[in-house]
């Protein structure tokens, strides 16, 4: 009898086998292949964007006369030369990854989603995706689709010409997307129509097309009062950190302190601020002669503190949570007098554009019997620029578009670094189809 | 002749006799085998009861004085001794009979068990007490150097980390080689760390792919058996084993310089040219050296960090029996204080076997294994701590404090800024001015000034700011169960059932402070908690069958296999940590806390056969197939069968093999097929979007991996040939093995360009081949009554070479290491995995074109000469020579051999052992350098290269800062160590049986004792590689170092007792 119960027993430990089925998926993570609805990959493509504040925002003021470095090796910045690939591991590879993750999610949802509004969202930040990396590098590589995995080793990853990417996917997205979204998501920080008006705007003036850059932005300026954009009475109310969605606001990259976001470096606010211990003094003193020829310029204080020798713009009272501003009303306004300029509209219609701007900060109207002529209205433009949107990341792409970097830097600069190196490992990964660019 | 005279006589006569009988005569004999009736050399003669012995000379002839009544023994290894009365014998021949007991001993192979004389593959084994005679406080620890083929490394240095073990070739790209580890059956899902060594019975290393082969798709890298110890019929024994140790870092003196060594290097560097100091403020340069030299209080940092280590170890075990029960019980504890502070590690282990017999037919046992462990470490990158410049005291003290603002006031009338303007950290409490300083206070580098006046370093927080601001600890809790039944059918057929769990659950905890960081940033703030559970559920049933029938010995399984893996874990990581005492995640904002989950199962089933024959002791074969299916792989692939044989032929026993010398001659042959799921996770087939938290609610980002539904296994085809000596009645024996393997559909992770969203795909695509040779041999050079001799060495090559990658001729390069320094990593066909490329220096630059020499502590140029490889007046660090740029082999973490001594004496009551163990060839990158000498670029002065065109001026050679690709960071990884030395003394028995103990010993014994190293190495240890960066990819970027922990040497006093 004893026998059989322990018969039993081997046979009961026999045959208890576990889970045996072989298709294992894990409960608690979705499936990219399941996927209905599209609205958590068009709030990754938003998020990705936050990988390229900071760089861009060095890039912009670090790499021209508004801001310098003071330890090594980030005095390349300050160089014209090959030194700068060493800043690769911290600004330029972050920013390229992040952009092309946040092209690849807008990628999904315009091939993907049945949503009209969501479609337009996805190729506004599309287009600005490739706006940002073209600004910086020049040619880059382009990719409109969702690859798998038999598509990656075929997948052409020639650099495309910088033209051609303006041409064929920058602006024909922003026309999508102007035509597909509405205004009413302003307030909440997601793209609009006027949004995308006034990026293409922005970008025909990059492409030196100041006929269509005109007629977009005129389009901008003339709907703005009816979408609540208007400019700010205070010049310092636009940055402070208990009004971050201002009327002049019309579009900026939401960044938050309860979003982590995968850049791990000092941010932005960081660097302007002097707390970066590579750059403790970061305010250039040529920036500082700019307002001294702009006297009782009310933007000087918000912008610099020539005592600490670094700028106050961006302060931070209880953690990371200035939004970075893409795009905003004054910087429209300026965009659209140099267009008008470079019509041949005469100074006083252009300079008289300029008035709220100037009423703003202060000082005196700029006096068109003055500044009579194309050329001297173009510099007293340029300057405007860069008082008004100093620290805003755009000094540098600024001097670069109109090709004054010699005249405003004081030195002969190679026209090779105007752009920015290609990050190394992305040469290495193509197997040098990525090429890396000339002077690097 | 009277009657009284007769009787006299009589007397006389018998008295003679009796005293002749008494006397010692000589006798002369042979002692001859039984098998082969030749005689043997070395045998032991001894007349019981007395000190007379003699052994047999080379024909087995032996001469001894005897007398009558004396008993006579004869002995030798392997054969049963046989005892003789002594009756007035002249001459005498003995046969002795093999042991058939310690000839045959046998192996464990997997699923069962197989006579050594039968077995076919290359196995390697160790005897449990060689592995508990070692005091290492792990398993594999205790491994090194034992056996060929089996390289074992501690990368890490501390203690209770997992080393490195890889049986011969690595058999994946990117994954690791661990083998699998079957402890009495069960193939944990933990490492060795969880095995007492006390508790081992015996290790046996499955190397080849036919001995390996029955454990299908896990057998790639080698299988590791673990037996561990049963009881035996009997009753109840004990046993207790201690000893306590003292450990230290193996090189005392400090590789660093103080800041007053370094001043007087300077100085005389100045005097006598060295450096050029023309470019500097005289003010300036004097305002240092005396800061340097002055500076009160100075403690090195290395003389802070490294400390002696105290360690403890307690193991308690018992045994015994009865007709049909048997039990084995232990109960160990090991207490560890590592030689860095903050490094310690802490276990606690039991184990209980109990097998029973149920009448005749049924067996039944169950083993439990219980183990806890807590593991201190270090906090903080070792590299950053050590390359804080040693200029101050870890903590202040009223000189240091006094003349920091000395310092500060000199420094200020040369016009430079106050110190206290360096403070960038937050408001209260945090100290802000030197002026408010107490002693006792950590001592920061910005109390010095900061990179203004070139004294105070970095402007880093100080070394022990940073260490006491961190805390990381792991605990793991691991308990193993394993029940069998077995039921005799008939004779020599039996079926097994095996039902097992085991769970590890692992806790890691990493706390960072505020303090922490130079600037008082919340962001930088860490708590992290992950708690992950592992969990694994056997079921196995084997049917066995053994029999001898006639000359034929067969024996065969067959059996199917379940296995399911479960794997939970939370993570908890949380930022913007305040400032408090209390450390509690209630005192974080809720949105800085962030959450991940892991919830994942992996399922497998298998099915295997074996066959094992023997024809007449003489030829052996073993045939085995297994097929696996497991849930990790793509929905098209999920079965693979893996056939394995192997052949053997024992000359030795043939009818016309006839030499006196070769006592053992048995050629081998194996091949077979194995499959690796090494590198896989649970779900790499499928594209999982992982949820994140964004400004508008749920985001799902970019997968990491792409969708592949062909993703299978490797498969790794090997064959072994081998060849198996003895001497001299196999007194000597040495085994010979060279293998060639081929691993196919190797996984690799391939780089791509980000445009696609994902910094690496994995695909089956590739080939590898590798090849070895292993020598064993072991000796029993003395055996006599009380004195022998044991040796044995070992040596291994290993050679692997890439054949094909899928349509590519190379992987995309990576420059791996520390922040970009860090050497090219090709993987390209023809090469072997991992190759280090770099630019090739031809010196460094001269210090005399330091335009600031007082600048850093320890400064150097930070340059190197470059060699341009084809003269084309370019350096170009993205191509090879032959692709027209200057990239050129530097170097290879793979040795060129490895090998090991050890030999164990014993006469008398004393016993003595050493192990020797070395690597010869491989070479690391070692990081550490560069920043222990702050080579960050930008030290030369402008005059060097005043065109900035990259070529010094003044002799027109190319030069580059250290942060490039150069072979000047390439340095020698061999070593020799003598990693054990034992001395015991065993107590005599008589007085020690009187309280009540059988018996006892006691031992000194010391750790690395000797440890050698390659001239050019300048770190603490050439075994460290760096392998926890977060772009890691396995073997194809192995071979940096990066701060590893330092050899330890120790020193041990112990004792084993016995009752």
């Amino acid at each position: 009898m004893k026998n059989i119960y322990k018969l039993i027993l081997g046979l009961f430990l026999l045959f208890t086998a576990c889970e045996t089925d072989l298709d294992q998926v894990p409960p608690n993570i979705a499936s990219s292949d399941s996927l209905t609805d599209f609205t958590g990959v068009l709030n990754a493509s938003y998020y990705y964007q936050l990988g390229s504040v900071t760089p861009m925002a060095v890039m912009g003021d670090f790499r021209a006369d508004n801001a310098l470095m003071d330890e090594e090796p980030y005095p390349a910045f300050d160089r014209f030369n090959g030194d700068l690939t060493v800043m690769e591991d911290q600004f330029f590879g972050p920013f390229y990854s992040a952009l092309y993750k946040s092209i690849l999610s807008a990628n999904n949802v315009i091939i993907n989603s049945s949503d009209a509004n969501q479609i337009g969202e996805a190729k506004f930040l599309r287009a600005l995706s490739y706006f940002k990396l073209v600004q910086v590098f020049g040619d880059v590589s382009v990719i409109l689709t969702t690859p798998d995995i038999g598509d990656i080793p075929t997948f052409d990853l020639t650099r495309q010409p910088a033209a051609d990417v303006y041409t064929n996917v920058i602006i024909p997205d922003l026309q999508s997307a102007m035509a597909a979204l509405d205004n009413s998501e302003l307030a909440s920080g997601r793209a609009t129509a006027i949004a995308a008006q006034a990026l293409l705007g922005k970008v025909y003036v990059h492409m030196g097309n100041f006929g269509s850059a005109e007629s977009h932005l005129a389009a901008v300026l003339n709907g703005a009062g009816s979408t609540g954009i208007s400019l700010e009475t205070d010049y310092a109310d636009i940055f402070r950190i208990d009004n971050i969605e201002n009327s002049e606001i019309i579009f900026a990259t939401q960044i938050s302190s309860s979003v982590i976001d995968e850049y791990g470096f000092s941010e932005f606010w960081e660097w302007y601020l002097g707390q970066d211990t590579k750059s403790p003094t970061p305010l250039d003193p040529d920036l500082v002669s700019a307002f001294d020829a702009s006297p009782g310029d009310l933007r000087r204080a918000v912008n610099i503190d020539e005592v600490a020798l670094r700028s106050p713009k961006y302060t931070q009272s209880g953690g990371p949570d200035h939004n970075w501003i893409e795009m905003r009303l004054a910087d429209v306004i300026l965009l659209y007098a140099e267009s008008l300029n470079e019509n041949g509209s005469s100074a006083e219609v252009v300079l008289d554009l300029l008035d709220p701007i100037r009423t703003r900060a202060g000082v005196v109207m700029l006096d068109h019997t003055v500044l009579n002529t194309q050329a001297l209205v173009r510099q007293a433009i340029q300057d405007e620029r860069r008082l008004e949107l100093a620290f805003e990341g755009q000094r540098w792409f600024d001097l670069v578009r109109t090709g004054t970097i010699d005249i405003e830097m004081g030195e002969a600069i190679n026209p090779n670094y105007a752009l920015f190196p290609i990050p190394i490992s992305e040469i290495l990964a193509s197997d040098g189809v990525i090429t890396q660019n000339a002077g690097y | 002749m009277n009657l009284k005279t007769k009787l006299t006589l009589i007397m006389m006569l018998c008295s003679s006799i009796v005293i002749i009988a008494q006397e010692n005569y000589t006798l002369t004999g042979t002692v001859v085998s039984a098998a082969d009736q030749f005689g043997i050399p070395g045998a032991n003669v001894l007349v019981l009861g007395t000190s007379t012995g003699a052994s047999t000379d080379f024909e087995g002839n032996f001469t001894i004085k005897v007398k009558n009544g004396d008993q006579l023994q004869f002995s030798y290894i392997g054969y049963v001794s046989k005892t003789i009365l002594i009756t007035n014998q002249t001459e005498l021949v003995i046969t002795l009979a093999e042991d058939a007991n310690t000839l045959d001993e046998v192996l464990v192979v997997g699923y069962g068990t197989r006579k050594k004389s039968h077995s076919t593959g290359a196995i390697a084994k160790v005897e449990g007490g060689d592995v508990a005679a070692i005091q290492a406080s792990r398993v594999d620890e205790a491994l090194a150097g034992k056996l060929s083929g089996v390289l074992i490394q501690n990368q890490d240095g501390a203690p209770g980390s997992d080393p490195k073990i890889q049986i011969r070739a690595a058999s994946s790209i990117n994954g690791n080689s661990n083998p699998l580890i079957v402890v009495d059956g069960y193939p944990i899902s933990g490492s060795l760390a969880t095995v007492n060594p006390n508790d081992i019975e015996s290790v046996e290393v499955l190397k080849d792919a036919a001995s390996a082969a029955i454990y299908g798709s896990r057998g790639a890298n080698g299988v590791i058996l673990i037996t561990t110890k049963k009881g035996k019929k009997g009753d109840p024994s004990f046993s207790y084993n201690t000893y306590a140790s003292i450990s230290s870092r193996y090189l005392n003196d400090n590789i660093n310089m103080t800041a007053g060594e370094w001043a007087n290097t300077l100085e005389t560097g100045i005097a006598n040219g060295t450096y050029d100091v023309s470019e500097v403020d005289p003010e300036l340069l004097n305002y240092r050296i005396n800061a340097y030299k002055n500076s009160p209080d100075v403690m090195a940092v290395e003389d802070w960090l490294f400390r002696n280590g105290y360690s403890t170890n307690h193991d308690f075990s018992m045994t015994g029996g009865t007709e049909n029960a048997n039990y084995f019980a232990s109960v160990g504890y090991q207490n560890t204080e590592g030689i860095v502070i903050t490094q310690d590690y802490e276990r606690v282990n039991a184990r209980l076997n109990v097998d029973t017999k149920l009448g005749d037919k049924f067996k039944t046992g169950l083993s439990f294994n219980g183990f806890a462990s807590e593991r201190g470490i270090v906090g903080h990158d070792m590299r950053d701590l050590l390359r804080a410049y040693s200029i101050h005291p870890i903590y202040h003290t009223e000189a240091s404090i006094a003349f920091v603002q000395q310092l500060d006031q000199q420094g200020q009338n040369l016009g430079l800024d106050p110190f206290d303007n360096g403070y960038r950290g937050g408001d209260a409490p945090f100290n802000n001015s030197i002026y408010t300083l107490e002693p006792g206070d950590t001592a920061q580098d910005w109390h010095y000034g900061r990179s203004g006046n070139g004294i105070g370093g970095s402007g880093d927080s100080g070394p022990a700011t940073k260490l006491d601001n961190t805390d990381q600890y792991q605990k793991t809790y691991f308990a193993n169960v394993v029940g069998y039944l077995q039921y005799s059918v008939i004779d020599g057929l039996n079926i097994k059932t095996v039902l097992g769990g085991d769970l590890r659950d692992t806790q890691d905890y990493f706390w960072r402070g505020l303090e922490f960081d130079s600037r008082a940033r919340s962001n930088q703030t860490r708590l992290n908690q992950i708690d992950v559970k592992r969990s694994s559920v056997l079921s196995e049933t084997t049917l066995n069958y053994a029999k001898e029938i006639g000359k034929h010995d067969i024996s065969a399984v067959i059996g199917v296999e379940f296995q399911s893996l479960y794997t939970n874990g939370t993570a908890l990581n949380g930022t913007n940590v305040p400032y408090s005492d209390i450390i509690n995640y209630n005192l974080l904002d809720p949105a800085d806390i962030t959450v991940t989950e892991r919830d994942e199962t992996i399922v497998r089933k298998s099915i295997f056969g074996r066959i094992n024959y023997a024809f007449d002791n003489r030829y052996l074969l073993s045939v085995s197939v297994r097929r696996d299916g497991d849930s990790r792989f793509g929905a098209n692939n999920k079965f693979e069968t893996f056939p394995a044989l192997s052949l053997g032929w024992n000359v030795h026993n043939e009818s016309f093999y006839n030499s006196d010398i070769l006592s053992l001659l048995k050629p081998r042959f194996s091949t077979g097929s194995l499959g690796t799921t090494s590198d896989l996770g649970a779900y790499n087939s499928l594209s999982l979007l992982n949820p994140q938290q964004t400004a508008f609610g749920t985001g799902f980002l970019i997968p990491t991996d792409v969708a592949n539904s062909d993703l299978t296994w490797q498969t790794n085809t090997e064959t072994n040939y081998g060849i198996d000596l003895g001497f001299i009645s196999n007194r000597i024996r040495l085994s010979a093995d060279y293998y060639t393997s081929d691993i196919e559909d190797i996984l690799i992770n391939q780089s791509v360009s980000e445009v696609f969203g994902t910094t690496s795909i994995r695909l089956n695509s590739g080939d590898v081949r590798s090849s070895g040779l292993e020598l064993e041999l072991t000796a029993s050079v003395v055996r006599k009554e009380d004195f022998s001799w044991d040796v044995g060495a070992n040596f291994s090559t290993v050679k692997t070479e890439i054949t094909d990658l899928g349509g590519l001729d190379e992987l995309p390069r990576v420059i791996y290491g520390q922040s970009g320094r860090g050497p090219v990593f090709r993987n390209y066909v023809g090469g072997e995995i991992g190759e280090m490329w770099g630019l090739e220096t031809s010196g460094q630059v001269e210090d005399s074109f330091i335009e600031d020499p007082t600048r850093a502590v320890g400064i150097n140029s930070s340059a190197f000469y470059v060699v341009d490889q084809n003269g084309d007046g370019v350096i170009d660090k993205t191509k090879t020579v032959e692709e027209g740029g200057d990239l050129v082999k530097i170097g290879q973490n793979t040795p060129d051999f490895y090998w090991g001594l050890n030999s164990s004496i014993s006469y008398k009551t004393f016993d003595m052992s050493f192990q020797l163990q070395g690597s010869q060839g491989g070479e690391v990158w070692n990081v550490d350098p560069i920043y222990y000498n702050s080579e960050f670029g930008g030290r030369l002065r402008d005059s060097f290269d005043a065109d900035d065109d990259g070529i010094a001026d003044h002799n027109g050679e190319h030069y580059l800062d250290s942060n490039n690709q150069l072979d000047a960071q390439v340095q020698d990884a061999s070593y020799v160590a003598l990693r054990n030395l034992t001395i015991g003394y065993t107590v005599k028995p008589d007085w020690i049986s009187q309280v009540g103990l059988n018996s006892a010993r006691v031992y000194v014994a010391a750790t690395n004792l000797l440890y050698l190293w390659g001239d050019d190495y300048t770190s603490y240890n050439p075994e460290g590689v760096e392998i926890t960066q977060s772009d890691y990819l396995g073997p194809t970027t192995y071979g940096v170092q990066v701060g590893a922990s330092p050899i330890v040497r120790s020193f041990t006093f112990g004792l084993n007792v016995n009752f």
